[in-house]
């Protein structure tokens, strides 16, 4: 059984190995990636910030949370500027995506004052926001449980 | 010779007139000599990019320092706009909740703050001076709605 044992410990100390490995290796192979990383952390910190105004019902801040949303988009874009064509296009339309999930609710706030279901529209929203993640390793994608930098950190 | 009098006596008003403004301004200047005597300090702080964070998020000056803050909003992507706020103890979120629906200007009469800069646009720098209180911890944070809640830190005042 401790043979068993060791064998399986090897393979999954292999396996962990190869994949942080292989994300280290595809991160690296992006022009910018510090850049990117960044621009996908603002796209993070926007969402939170949409969701800050719906629950404090500062419904009024939702559509300059959209407006700087597109500023965050921007933002990826031209950090994504000398990256290969091919990943480009793969990111753009995701992004667009992520883009008119948030549009969505900004529009939507401005008739809606039910609190759970903009909350709703904004997790499809975080869905989208997500889909555009997967393009990148790992290594480079927020991580959405990570308070934010700030020393208030939310307030929970 | 009339013209000379008339000059002279031109010349006695005008004296009478700075000798009148010399007495106020030497008192003026007597009040000014007190600050020069103080303490002084110049503390900067700035956001940690386009995050909503001040960098440092902790501040330290002595009691009675007459204090010139300057907060650099070093954004670049985001038309988000910052400003430092300076509060007493245990006010941060009931100042924050109050200038919400306003934007997040300070009005110039809420006795819960103690100091606040202008709201700044990315890449702008804006300034504030106040007179250090008494020691102990005192909140700040950024008044622009939501960012409060993140966007905050500690300026320790000490004896």
């Amino acid at each position: 059984m401790n043979g068993i044992h060791r064998k399986g410990f090897a393979a999954l100390a292999v396996l962990g190995f190869t994949v942080t490995f292989a994300a280290q290796a595809s991160a690296q192979q992006l022009k910018a990636p510090d850049d990117i990383k960044t621009t996908l952390r603002l796209l993070v910190q926007v969402s939170n910030d949409f969701k800050r105004q719906i629950t404090n019902k500062n419904f009024a801040r939702v559509p300059h949370e959209f407006m700087e949303y597109t500023e965050a988009a921007d933002a990826v874009r031209t950090a994504m500027k000398g990256e290969s064509a091919d990943l480009k296009a793969k990111v753009e339309p995701r992004l667009k995506a992520a883009v008119a999930a948030y549009q969505k609710v900004s529009d939507m706030s401005a008739k809606e004052t039910d609190v759970d279901k903009l909350m709703a529209e904004h997790a499809k929203a975080v869905t989208a926001m997500n889909a555009l993640f997967d393009l990148f390793p790992a290594a480079l994608r927020p991580d959405p449980n990570l308070p934010p930098p700030g020393r208030g950190r939310g307030r929970g | 010779m009339r013209p000379r009098l008339f000059t002279s006596a031109r010349l006695s008003r005008r004296t009478l007139l700075v000798g009148c403004l010399a007495v106020p301004s030497s008192v003026i200047q007597c009040t000014r000599r007190q600050p020069s005597e103080q303490r002084v300090a110049d503390l900067a702080i700035e956001s940690d990019g386009d995050f909503l964070a001040f960098r440092p998020d902790e501040l330290t000056c002595a009691s009675g320092t007459l204090v010139t803050l300057t907060f650099h909003h070093r954004g670049k992507f985001l038309s988000a706009r910052h400003n430092w706020v300076l509060v007493l103890p245990g006010q941060l979120e009931a100042v924050d909740k109050s200038v919400e629906h306003n934007e997040g200007i300070i009005p110039t009469d809420d006795p819960r703050v103690i100091a606040w800069t202008p709201m700044c646009d990315k890449g702008g720098m804006v300034m504030t001076r106040f007179t250090a209180p008494a020691r102990g911890d005192y909140p700040f944070f950024c008044s622009t709605p939501g960012h409060g809640e993140c966007m905050q830190g500690v300026l320790h005042v000490t004896a």
